[in-house]
């Protein structure tokens, strides 16, 4: 039957930022279908220009409240490695843990507050804890769990204090440790009760599949489910590229339907995230977390988008069971004071993690006085809208015939399933007084 | 061990006067001796964060930039039902949860505060960069005069 559709989303909601969705048709023919990301380009890397190497990460931490763990992690990489700084072994696992917690954090709210209600067909989380309080008290003692597991590694819940170039300001004690691993043995049942959940409302996650590239670390030494360390590897490419070489896998351009810079490597598009993670890595990871994959007759080289939400509750799981066994080997060796001494130089480097929602880049160059005169930083969403446009391309056609409600509806979960972070450095209040 | 009471600054000081209220919450942290029920906390961007630092609290006392259609640099003190929010970008978003609806998830959940208030300042320059506007920088004391006599001190 002929459509004649206009769907015109501003601001997409439940997704922060400017995040436009355009779909014109009529009598069955599309005419335009856009992701258009309109807001105005932010300049953190003019920011930490002049600066002190050691003062890049607590800056850098203020970029994104959700990722802010993730940001300082990724600068005091690549300040690390520009200046030829070793790291501990003990350092590195701790920094690792830090870094787990904030996946926990991001995954389950995005989860349990963002994916939640659409699955289970509501507005938001406010009606949804009326008509399934035990679901959102299970995520929210999830993430309360992540929150002090972050405040005990990290120093505070967001925008970490003990991280430094070399190595931490802090390392936890023996015996938190001990009850920081008890509570994670604990959270393991709740975890299991969301997946439960997700899986109970799963029906309502579109079946759309798009052959994509999807991108993520890889780490071969030892083989692991990485967020951290390794290169640079995609579901397109069977080798990897090194971290200082990102640039010829970002291969950012202009857009313009977008002021963010888009990204493309071996097709017009790629993904990075969750599912990007567990397509290139899904073998590594933790038994409990296959088992959960296993549940949604999830599969490596999975092309829906949609179950980017899914490969986030499955790292959920991942994370809380590595990180009891990371302790396990922390508690063996166990807890040792280490004093840091840092001596700059003139450098350039890039550092490398995993973002909850994709791979994220940043690249540094010092002076001889360890000043900053050069950075840039790729966030993963950019790495995402060029994906969420392809998605769009071969999606409405599919579903032209199922009105403009539905349209809209399904484009908009499909933007929020790749958990995106247009806008995240403000959070002011903007009232109206009523009494 | 939680306080009975806490201070929350929120904000973001790579943006200028939106980072009033983590500015104004560093500066109270010396009147903590003077406080002994009272945390203090930066609370930055955190979102639904939040929503785990009042809990168990009896009373939560925000900071925050806030577009009141006021002059620059006024304070406003207010509860969250004297106020209904106009954002329309932040619906519950991970990235920038609006602070009203995040109160409404906790009274929902029966987890918020008996007392929550709010001191909203109004800003004048929201961009890209760090510190205050002269606006409000000359008023700081004022601020925080007015946020510790809400404590009592």
């Amino acid at each position: 039957m002929a459509k004649t559709v206009n769907v015109n989303v501003h601001h997409v909601t439940r997704v922060e930022g400017h995040g436009n969705i355009v779909v014109n048709a009529t009598d069955g023919q599309i005419e335009k279908v856009e992701w258009q990301v309109p807001e105005a380009p932010r300049f953190f890397e003019a920011m930490v220009r002049g600066r002190s190497y050691e003062d890049i990460q607590t800056i850098v931490s203020r970029i994104c409240g959700i990722c802010s763990i993730t940001h300082s992690l990724a600068s005091t990489k690549a300040v690390e490695k520009a200046m030829g700084i070793e790291v501990s072994e003990q350092a590195d696992k701790v920094r690792i843990l830090m870094h787990y917690s904030e996946q926990l954090q991001s995954h389950i709210l995005h989860v349990g507050y963002l994916v939640s209600p659409d699955l289970f067909g509501l507005p938001s989380v406010v009606p949804l804890a009326a008509k399934a309080p035990e679901v959102v008290l299970a995520v929210i003692r999830v993430h309360r769990l992540a929150n002090e597991w972050s405040d005990l590694i990290a120093g505070r819940t967001t925008h970490p204090v003990t991280l430094k170039p070399g190595g931490m300001t802090k390392f936890p004690s023996e015996k938190q440790l001990r009850d920081l691993q008890e509570r994670l043995k604990k959270g393991v049942a709740d975890l299991k009760a969301v997946a439960e959940a997700v899986l109970s409302a799963a029906g309502a996650i579109p079946d759309f599949t798009r052959e994509t590239e999807y991108v993520s670390l890889k780490q071969d030494t030892p083989p692991t489910y990485t967020f951290y360390h390794g290169d640079i590897t995609s579901t397109d490419y069977a080798g990897t590229v090194g971290i200082n070489d990102w640039k010829t896998v970002a291969n950012e351009y202009v857009n313009d339907q977008s002021t963010a810079k888009w990204t493309k490597w071996h097709r017009p598009s790629y993904a990075v995230g969750a599912l990007a993670r567990y397509n290139n890595n899904a073998e590594l990871l933790s038994p409990l977390a296959q088992d959960i994959a296993k549940m949604f007759a999830m599969e490596k080289g999975c092309c829906n988008p949609y179950m980017n939400n899914v490969a986030q509750v499955v790292e959920c799981v991942h994370v809380v069971e590595t990180s009891i066994q990371m302790i396990d080997e922390l508690l063996t060796t166990g807890i040792k004071n280490e004093k840091v001494k840092v001596t700059p130089k003139a450098g350039k480097a890039s550092g490398c993690v995993e973002a909850p929602r994709g791979i994220l880049f940043h690249e540094y160059e010092f002076d001889r006085k360890g000043n900053c005169v050069g950075a840039d930083i790729c966030i993963p969403t950019n790495q995402n809208h060029a994906s969420i446009q392809e998605d769009f391309e071969k999606l409405v056609p599919e579903i032209l015939d199922e009105g403009e409600d539905a349209i809209r509806l399904k484009m908009e979960m499909l933007v929020r399933s790749y958990d995106p972070c247009i806008s995240c450095s403000t959070h002011m209040l903007d009232v109206q007084f009523v009494k | 061990m939680k306080k009975a009471t806490v201070v929350l600054g929120l904000g973001n000081p790579l943006m200028a006067d939106e980072g009033i209220g983590v500015y104004l919450v560093d500066r109270l942290v010396s009147a903590a001796e003077r406080c002994s029920g009272v945390d203090f906390i930066d609370a930055g961007t955190g979102g639904m964060s939040v929503l785990h630092l009042i809990e168990g609290r009896g009373k939560a006392i925000f900071i925050d930039c806030a577009f009141m259609n006021e002059v620059p640099g006024t304070l406003r003190r207010f509860t969250p039902e004297e106020v209904r929010s106009t954002k329309v970008l932040a619906h519950q978003s991970l990235h920038d949860a609006d602070l009203l609806r995040i109160l409404s998830l906790a009274e929902q959940l029966g987890q918020c505060p008996e007392e929550v208030v709010i001191f909203g300042i109004q800003p004048e320059v929201v961009e890209m960069r760090q510190g205050l506007s002269v606006s409000l920088m000359d008023k700081t004391e004022y601020y925080l005069s007015e946020i510790l006599s809400e404590l009592d001190v």
